[in-house]
C-alpha cells in the first residue's frame, strides 16, 4: 500500500492515523497546527478529503466528521478517507469566523484558495491545506455551518464535464433538498471552486448555525448522508438511499444587513418568499419595534440571520434563485 | 405621583418614559449610554427596578424585559417599574459577558456593586448604575441566562427577615421550581446580594441561555411570570397565581473546566445527580474521549455549559446543593 502523507499523519496499512499539519506559526514562534485524521481502507479505492471549520465557529462540521471517521472500518472501506476538522485552528479556539491573527485584509479562508505560500496569515493556511488537498484529493467535501439550528443545504462547483457530471452525483446522494450548481464566478477563492477547476470534484454542505446552534440530530444526519456518498462513490458496500426530489436554483443572493440592532427573524430555513416580503423585524435598545426587514429577492431561504444583535455588513438572509425541479 | 429620574429619562407622573443613562465613556471618548425605561403607574406604589444584561451577552432578559414593558399599562399599575434591559452595552456589543474594553482585573460587572467611581472601567460602570439604583429600588429583578436555552431557577436575597418574606414572595410568585434562597456569604459584588445587604429584596432569574439560543416563547414565559411577580407585590390587580411546590437549596457549587478541549455535557437542566455521577465527556481536535467529568456533589443541575469548546476556567455545571421541598 502506498502511503500517505500530510503532516505527521503517515498512513501506510489500514486503520486510523492521526497527526498535524503545519500551517503557520504564532507571533511567540510556535507553529499553527491542524489535526488530520487519515482513515485507510483495506481495499483499494479513491481518496475522499473532507475538512469542516474553515470558518472557525462552524463547529458542527468538525462533530459531523469525528462521528463518520470513528464510524468507519477498514475491512468495510474501499479507499481512503482524509479528514481535517479544524481548519481554521486560531479562529476555532476563539469562536470566530476568522483568525485573531490575521491582520490585513482578507480574513475568510474560504476566499483565499488556493493561497500562497508568501501572502497574509490566512493565505498561508490556504496554501498549506490546498498543496496537501490537489496532492491526495480524488474528491472533496467541505462542510459550514450558516446562523440557526435549522439550516440544510448545499452547493457544487458544475462545470460542463465530468467534474460537473461527478459532482452533481455527490450532491444527489447527500440529499438536501435546496441545492446549488454553483456558477464558475461565484466564490472565488472557495476551496471547492478551486478544487473543481483543478479536476477535483467538489461539494459544500450548509448544516446548522455557528457555535452551539446546531443539533446532535443535524450531526448525525449529515455523517449518515456522508455515507451515503461514499456508498454512491464504491467506498462503502450498501444500497444509495434515494433522498427524494432535490430543488435547484440559478444562483443564491448573499444580503447583508443594511442597518443594525435588536433583531428577530420571522421565517424559516426552507421558506419560499417574495420579493419585498417581511423576514424579520427590527428593535431599539428600549424594545421599541423599529422597522421590519425585507428580503430583496423571491426565492427560498437558505439561511437567515438568528438575531438577537446584528451589525450592519452581517449576513442577513441567503437566497437561493429560480428554484427549479432538479 | 413621583419625581424619578435615571439619565436623561425623567417621570413626573404616570405614563411611558425613554432616555439613556451615562455609565462610562468609551476609548474615542463617546459617552457609554444604557437604555432605560420608567414606567410610572397611575397610582402610587413601590419602585420595582430591573435589569438586563449584566453580563453582555444575555440576550434573553433584555428581550424578556421589553416583552415584559411593552405588555404593561400605566393605568393598571400601582408603583413603577425601572427597566434598564441593558447594563453591560459593551459586552452586549460584542456578543461577550465582560467589556471588551476592561483592561485590568475582574470584568464581571456582576461582582463590582456598589462600584467605585474611579476605580476600573467595570468598577465605574457599576458605580453610576448603583447609584441610581440604590436610591430608587425597593424591589429588584436581576435577569440571567446561563449557557443552555433549558436553564430554569433563580436565587432570592435575602432570605429572612421582613425583606426576605418579600424576596420570597417575589420568588414563589415568579414560580420556577428551583429556587435558592441565597445566603448573603456568596456572590459578593452582586446587585441581589449589595441590594439585600442594603434591605433591598430581590431576585435573579436565569433563564434562556446565552447568545442566540433562547427562544422566543421562553421570553414570554418570563414576561408572564414577571406579570405575576406584579401581582404578588401589589403593583398589579388581579390574585397572585399560585406554582407548584418549590425544591429550595442551601446553596450551590460553581464546578469549572480544568482542562481545555470539545465538550459535550451529560445531564441536563433539572436533572438531579449523585456525587460521582457523570457530568460532562471532553474530547480532543480528533474527537476521541479524553476526560468524563464526575460531580464532585449531589443535588439538582441548575445550569450545564453549552460548548462545543471548553476553555478552562469555564463553567461545567452549576448543582443546587441539599434540594428541599419547600
Amino acid at each position: 500500500m502506498q502511503a500517505i502523507e500530510i503532516g505527521t499523519a503517515v498512513s501506510r496499512a489500514p486503520g486510523l492515523a492521526k497527526g498535524f499539519l503545519k500551517t503557520g506559526e504564532l507571533p511567540d514562534g510556535r507553529p499553527v497546527r491542524i489535526p488530520v485524521m487519515i482513515r485507510r481502507g483495506a481495499h483499494d479505492g479513491p481518496v475522499l478529503w473532507l475538512h469542516a471549520c474553515v470558518h472557525g465557529n462552524e463547529y458542527c462540521g468538525a462533530f459531523t466528521l469525528h462521528e463518520l471517521v470513528h464510524g468507519l472500518k477498514p475491512e468495510t472501506l474501499k479507499g481512503t478517507v482524509v479528514a481535517l476538522p479544524a481548519l481554521n485552528v486560531t479562529a476555532f479556539e476563539k469562536n470566530q469566523r476568522m483568525s485573531p491573527f490575521e491582520g490585513y485584509a482578507g480574513g475568510d479562508l474560504n476566499r483565499c484558495f488556493p493561497g500562497r505560500a508568501d501572502g497574509s496569515f490566512t493565505q498561508q493556511i490556504a496554501y498549506a491545506v490546498y498543496e496537501q488537498l490537489r496532492r491526495h484529493a480524488n474528491f472533496f467535501i467541505d462542510l459550514h455551518t450558516a446562523m440557526t439550528p435549522d439550516v440544510r443545504w448545499a452547493l457544487f462547483p458544475n462545470p460542463p464535464n465530468e467534474v460537473g457530471r461527478a459532482a452533481d452525483g455527490i450532491a444527489r446522494a447527500f440529499g438536501f433538498s435546496s441545492t446549488l450548481p454553483a456558477p464558475s464566478d461565484i466564490l472565488a477563492g472557495a476551496a471547492a471552486m478551486a478544487a473543481a477547476q483543478d479536476g477535483i470534484p467538489s461539494f459544500l454542505a450548509e448544516v446548522g448555525g455557528k457555535n452551539a446552534n446546531y443539533t446532535q440530530e443535524a450531526v448525525s444526519d449529515a455523517a449518515e448522508r456522508l455515507r451515503n456518498v461514499m456508498r454512491h462513490l464504491g467506498m462503502l458496500e450498501g444500497e444509495v438511499t434515494q433522498y427524494g426530489p432535490l430543488t435547484y436554483f440559478s444562483n443564491f443572493a448573499w444580503v447583508h444587513a443594511t442597518r443594525g440592532g435588536l433583531f428577530q427573524r420571522s421565517v424559516r430555513c426552507g421558506d419560499t418568499v417574495e420579493a419585498g416580503q417581511e423576514i424579520g423585524q427590527y428593535f431599539n435598545l428600549h424594545g421599541d419595534p423599529v422597522g421590519a426587514a425585507q428580503t430583496p429577492h423571491a426565492g427560498v431561504v437558505l439561511a437567515i440571520h438568528s438575531g438577537p444583535i446584528m451589525a450592519t455588513g452581517e449576513t442577513l438572509i441567503h437566497v437561493g434563485l429560480d428554484p427549479r425541479p432538479a | 405621583m413621583r419625581d424619578i429620574e435615571v439619565g436623561t429619562a425623567h417621570s413626573h407622573g404616570p405614563g411611558v418614559t425613554k432616555g439613556m443613562l451615562q455609565i462610562g465613556y468609551l476609548p474615542e471618548g463617546y459617552p457609554m449610554e444604557i437604555p432605560v425605561i420608567i414606567l410610572q403607574g397611575a397610582q402610587d406604589g413601590p419602585v420595582m427596578w430591573m435589569h438586563g444584561c449584566v453580563h453582555g451577552n444575555e440576550y434573553c432578559g433584555a428581550y424578556s424585559i421589553h416583552q415584559f414593558i411593552r405588555a404593561l399599562d400605566p393605568a393598571e399599575l400601582r408603583g413603577t417599574v425601572v427597566a434598564l434591559p441593558v447594563l453591560n452595552i459593551t459586552g452586549f456589543q460584542r456578543q461577550q459577558r465582560m467589556s471588551p474594553f476592561e483592561g485590568y482585573n475582574g470584568g464581571d460587572l456582576n461582582r463590582h456593586f456598589p462600584g467605585n467611581p474611579a476605580g476600573t472601567l467595570t468598577d465605574q460602570m457599576a458605580h453610576h448604575i448603583w447609584q441610581v439604583f440604590r436610591k430608587y429600588a425597593d424591589v429588584h429583578v436581576d435577569m440571567h441566562t446561563a449557557m443552555t436555552p433549558d436553564t430554569r431557577w433563580a436565587l432570592f436575597a435575602p432570605a429572612e427577615g421582613p425583606a426576605g418574606v418579600r424576596a420570597e414572595a417575589m420568588a414563589r410568585a415568579f414560580g420556577y421550581e428551583n429556587m435558592l434562597p441565597t445566603p448573603l456569604s456568596i456572590l459578593g459584588g452582586s446587585s441581589l446580594v449589595e441590594g439585600a445587604k442594603a434591605g433591598i429584596p430581590g431576585l435573579i432569574v436565569e433563564a434562556g441561555g446565552l447568545g442566540p439560543s433562547f427562544s422566543m416563547e421562553t421570553v414570554a414565559d418570563v414576561a408572564e411570570r414577571l406579570r405575576n411577580v406584579l401581582r404578588a407585590l401589589d403593583m398589579l390587580p388581579g390574585a397572585t397565581q399560585q406554582h407548584a411546590p418549590a425544591t429550595f437549596f442551601s446553596d450551590f457549587a460553581w464546578i469549572t473546566a480544568t482542562r481545555g478541549g470539545l465538550f459535550k455535557r451529560a445531564v441536563q437542566c433539572g436533572q438531579r445527580i449523585s456525587k460521582g455521577e457523570i457530568v460532562a465527556r471532553f474530547y480532543d481536535v480528533f474527537g476521541e474521549l479524553v476526560e468524563e467529568t464526575p460531580s464532585p456533589e449531589s443535588g439538582v443541575v441548575l445550569a450545564t455549559g453549552a460548548g462545543p469548546l471548553m476553555p478552562p476556567g469555564e463553567i461545567v455545571v452549576h448543582i443546587g446543593l441539599n434540594p428541599r421541598a419547600a
